[in-house]
């Protein structure tokens, strides 16, 4: 045995090329395994842990304002296990700069810890719910500190019911809703610096917003087995009364949504990815062993001879694809558990969980382990078999010149007669290999597969961020006013010096019934010659607003199963006045990417209301220069509750899209890699057979150069058509993609720019001229003076 | 037979060093060869034979000495140079045929013909090697002789001045050994062709028209035949 892994051992060195290429693919299979597993493993058990820790909610029910003491029969409703009310609303922060920032005040009655929705403390100290000296103390998350260079003990200037309070951060804190934060869905991403979570005590928020004995929402744990259903119903026929009921489920909980999407783009990619390259790396390995097998007939037939079994022989051989697999594994290993720890430090910045996340996962290491050895061995076994049926006595006999079999082309008479005779025999050496061509196809198809994905995410966020800032939306800043006033009094706005178009808009919370069902929807009031916001069709084109019938949402249509031309029955749930009803006809479906809004005429918003002319809010666009100046005369108008600048929102989304930078260059790069091994194992297979046959055309008068340009002709025909199929196929990825993770509250259309498709392309022509390039330099060293030899 | 020197090598020496061992496969060795000739080189194993015909085919470079082709020296001809001269004036036979086995017979010796400028014609070199009828055919599905007829094929349609074979029966049965033998001479006849045949084989000498006996990496005779024997009427 000793001979025989020297043996071995030497093998190996021959083809060192082609070993530590497969041992690369294996590698990045296996890194981007334990890379992706241990952050989808981390980030789901720490969401888990934290949900669990801080009673995260199953279901919200909000109202205008309800006594607590209707919270005794909501807790003996059968299937509730817990039930907490609070106070949770949006005010408007006072900033130096004149800035506008809002936070999101969230009440917690004392004990915390018994809170469904509680939270951790994560920096400083709870606050009190008497401190020292009066006034309010609050607990803000870490990120609106840190973004605001606030530090504890400092104060922040809000304003509730119009009155101004100082109120002092004791601590930061966290919580299982807080762990993607955003006002609403239609904000791409979190921004830290103009909004923020407040968490005061139960006592003084009833106080800000006189509501002393009483609260908005109710938030509710199921007990295990519940009968969901009926248990909503019930809390839902206590709390009607008290105004503008909604409710929902804990998947339509923005930040968990959020993580859930995340998680669910993990799970994809962490069994796709690594099956993409470990199984090309099986399949070369398959190939290469299966040619090993062919050319050492007579050496095995030997080794037979000797005495040797069947077993021994087909160990030998399979201890090539396993030792492969194991070199693979361990530089894998290393590089999968510091790519981990990379991947939990980004999900750490992105969600707000508590709990380190990070840290090795042993059980994904030795699976990774098992499933490289797994492949190694699989590979090695099945392409040994050939082994079994070698007999040593026909073995000796010298083997019969390399089989051709003939082209499909040749079929094709006319063209064949038209090719010179080294596209001849290129054409036939590919056909003589059917396997090999098929997996070097599927392999080069995959890498610019691979390419494709690597690069769709730019294009995706650049196109969401053109449809979003451009297209969808034009406007500079929205205004939101504290309560609905006459559209003529943004005649005062529209005088201040820069603003080009100012457009009033009513923001109406609705509820949609259809057949029995219904939906919650923001119904977007607006005149049909507004210019600043409008819907969108599902190819991005945009929609006029109809002055009679509405465009509703992509989510409350597949929600209800609405089609245009449906009428649906709509209650309003404004805050303040009571519910209207009016039954609307459906014009057109809105793709709006973020969020989910319906559109309809600012005049048939109003009737609904019985109102006329009012607005809530309003879009601006202004003279750049004066942005700053307006931004701040804006700041001390009353009435205005938030400024929301886009120049803001796409900057912190542009910081956000440069830590991607790093994914998408290691993913462009371990799919140049992967199409690299296979045109370089492919072309180096091809020569080593051929060595005899190019040295011989040497000698009748090729010279090298064009002894390379035959190797060349072999790659081309496989290289062109397989970058060709990899760029639909790289949509396809996306698409599939796309669809495991389903976004319910975004709408993400795959967008592949052509831009891409060309970059890709020219990565595959890139793969391809280096790994022919690496793989033909042993044309030089082809020695014509050995075929006067005996065939080796 | 005209009497010009076609190629003249003046102490020609090969050397391989190969760590501590330095092999002298050719030690000062000095020949004439004369157009249109056929000339056979005779030795033992391991007296240079091999190396000696790759010196004259251009596929090696000599470590020392001088070579000379009609009014050309070659001695200091680059590898380019050597791959042009063995594109237009030379024709290689191995023992072991060498052909491109994803080739058919036809392609194969059409791969040749479309290197030089006035190539004789495919069909009527595989006519003349008695194979018109294989040309479809892939060497896998040709015997031994008949895939030696094709690379005689191969190397004879580029009309090279020289022909050189090394040991081109060595894999053959008699017959089919004695048929190749026909083949080369009748090349050297009706085309003119210079005809170096390698091989240990000393009955073949007698179809020469001079014989090099070569011992050790030198040549140790040169023997002029005056009656030399067609090919079918040797044996062995
Ligand atoms: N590439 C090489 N490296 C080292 N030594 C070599 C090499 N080629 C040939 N030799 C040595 O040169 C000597 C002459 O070799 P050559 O091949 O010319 O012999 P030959 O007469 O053709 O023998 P055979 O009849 O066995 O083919 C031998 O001793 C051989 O070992
Ligand atoms: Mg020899």
């Amino acid at each position: 045995m000793k001979v025989l892994n020297r043996r071995l051992w030497h093998t190996i060195r021959g083809s060192l090329g082609q070993f530590l290429g497969m041992a690369i693919i294996i590698t990045v299979g296996i890194s981007l395994y334990i890379g992706i597993t241990t952050a989808f493993f981390n980030l789901s058990q720490s969401q888990e842990v934290f949900y669990q820790d801080n009673n995260f909610a199953d279901y919200y029910f909000y109202v205008v304002r309800a006594p607590e003491s209707i919270m005794k029969q909501v807790e003996s409703v059968p299937g509730v296990a817990l039930a907490s009310a609070r106070i949770q609303k949006d005010v408007p922060v006072l900033k130096e700069e004149d800035e506008r920032a809002s936070v999101r005040i969230t009440s917690y009655a004392l004990p915390i810890e018994n809170q469904v929705n509680s939270i951790q403390l994560l920096d400083g100290r709870l606050f009190s719910e008497n401190p020292v000296g009066g006034g309010i103390e609050v607990m803000v998350n870490q990120g609106y500190l840190d973004a605001n260079f606030l530090s504890l003990g400092d104060k922040i200037d809000i304003v509730a019911e119009n009155k101004k309070y100082s109120v002092k951060v004791a601590g930061t804190a966290t919580g299982p809703e807080f762990t993607y934060i955003m006002k609403d869905a239609s904000n791409m991403m979190p921004d830290n610096e103009t909004f923020g979570i407040m968490m005061v005590p139960l006592k003084q928020a009833q106080q800000l917003f006189n509501l002393s004995g009483q609260f908005n929402q109710v938030l509710v744990q199921f007990t295990p087995g519940a009968d969901v259903d009926a248990t909503v119903k019930s809390i839902e026929d206590l709390l009607s009364p008290y105004g503008n009921l909604s409710s929902f489920p804990r998947k339509d909980q923005l930040s968990h949504a959020a993580l859930e999407g995340e998680l669910a783009g993990l799970d994809a990619m962490s069994s796709f990815l690594p099956l993409v390259f470990l199984s090309i790396a099986a399949a070369i390995q398959f190939v290469i062993l299966r040619r090993m097998i062919k050319t050492q007939r007579t050496q095995i037939g030997i080794m037979k001879a000797l005495g040797f079994d069947n077993w021994q022989i087909v160990y030998h051989f399979s201890s090539y694809a396993i030792l492969v697999c194991a070199f693979g594994a361990l530089a894998g290993i290393l590089a999968g558990v510091s790519m981990a720890s990379y991947f939990s430090d980004m999900y750490a910045m992105f969600f707000n969980l508590p709990q380190a996340i990070g840290g090795v996962n042993y059980q994904v290491i030795i699976n990774s382990l098992l499933l490289s050895l797994g492949v190694g061995a699989l590979a090695g076994f099945s392409a040994s078999r050939p082994v079994l049926s070698i007999s040593p006595a026909e073995s000796m006999r010298p083997s019969p010149p390399g089989r051709s079999s003939r082209s499909l082309l040749e079929y094709w008479t006319w063209l064949w007669s038209k090719l010179s005779s080294s596209w001849k025999m290129a054409f036939r050496t590919i056909s003589r290999n059917r396997f090999r061509l098929v997996i070097s196809i599927f392999g080069m198809v995959s890498a610019v597969a691979l390419l494709i994905l690597s690069m769709f995410t730019n294009d995706a966020v650049d196109y969401l961020m053109d449809q979003h800032f451009n297209k969808e939306s034009s406007y500079d800043y929205m205004l939101t006013f504290n309560q609905p006033v006459k559209e003529s009094e943004l005649l005062s706005i529209s005088r201040l010096e820069g603003v080009n178009i100012i457009e009033g808009l009513f923001y109406l919370p609705i509820r949609v019934h259809h057949q029995g069902q219904t939906s919650e929807d923001v119904l977007v009031g607006i005149n049909p010659s507004n210019t600043l916001k409008k819907p969108t069709r599902e190819n991005g084109s945009l929609i006029p607003i109809p002055s009679e019938g509405m465009i509703i949402s992509r989510r409350t249509a597949n929600r209800l199963g609405l089609q245009v031309g449906d009428t649906v029955h709509l209650e309003t749930l404004m805050g303040l006045g009571p519910a209207r009803y009016a039954d609307v006809k459906i014009t057109a479906v809105n793709h709006q990417l973020f969020g989910n809004e319906s559109f309809i005429s600012l005049p048939q918003a109003n009737q609904i209301l019985q109102e006329s002319q009012l607005i809530t809010g309003a879009l601006m666009k202004v003279n750049s220069r004066q942005a700053k100046i307006i931004e701040s005369q804006l700041s001390d108008m009353t009435g205005i509750t938030s400024i929301v600048s886009r120049q803001k929102e796409r900057d912190n989304i542009m910081s956000m899209m440069d830590s991607m930078i790093y994914m998408v260059s290691t993913m462009i790069m371990f799919s140049v890699i992967l199409g690299f091994v296979i045109i370089y194992n492919s072309v180096i297979m091809s020569f080593n057979e051929r060595k005899r046959e190019l040295a011989s055309l040497l000698t009748i008068g090729f010279t090298r150069r064009e002894v390379a340009g035959i190797m060349w002709r072999e790659t081309i025909p496989q290289a062109v058509p397989a970058i060709l199929l990899g760029l639909p196929a790289g949509k396809m990825l996306a698409d599939l993609y796309f669809k495991s993770i389903d976004f319910d509250m975004w709408y993400m259309p795959v967008v592949i720019y052509p831009s891409s498709y060309a970059l890709a392309a020219l990565g595959g022509v890139v793969f391809v001229v280096l790994g022919q390039w690496a793989a033909s330099r042993g044309i030089k060293k082809l020695n014509i003076i050995e075929l006067s030899k005996n065939i080796d | 037979m005209d009497t010009e020197v076609l190629m003249k090598l003046n102490k020609v020496s090969k050397t391989y060093i190969m760590g501590e061992v330095t092999v002298e496969a050719l030690k000062e060795t000095s020949l004439d060869i004369y157009s249109g000739e056929l000339l056979v080189i005779l030795g033992p194993s391991g007296s240079g034979k091999s190396t000696l015909l790759n010196i004259i085919g251009g596929m090696d470079k000599p470590s020392s000495g001088d070579i000379i082709y009609r009014d050309r020296s070659l001695t200091k001809a680059s590898d380019r140079d050597l791959t042009l001269f063995r594109r237009n004036e030379i024709g290689f036979v191995f023992q072991f045929y060498n052909l491109i086995s994803d080739l058919t017979a036809g392609e194969n010796v059409e791969l040749a013909a479309g290197l030089v400028e006035n190539p004789l014609t495919s069909q009527d070199v595989l006519a003349q090697v008695g194979l018109a009828d294989r040309v479809d055919h892939f060497p896998s599905q040709l015997s031994g002789g008949e895939q030696q007829r094709i690379s005689i094929a191969r190397a004879m349609v580029k009309n090279p001045t020289l022909l050189l074979c090394d040991e081109p029966t060595g894999a053959l049965d008699y017959q089919t050994g004695i048929t190749i033998l026909e083949l080369l001479k009748k090349a050297q006849q009706s085309m003119g062709s210079t005809i170096i045949i390698v091989t240990h084989n000393t009955a073949i000498g007698a179809i020469a028209d001079r014989l090099v006996r070569m011992r050790s990496g030198s040549i140790a005779e040169v023997i002029v035949n005056e009656a030399p024997v067609p090919p079918e009427r040797i044996e062995w």
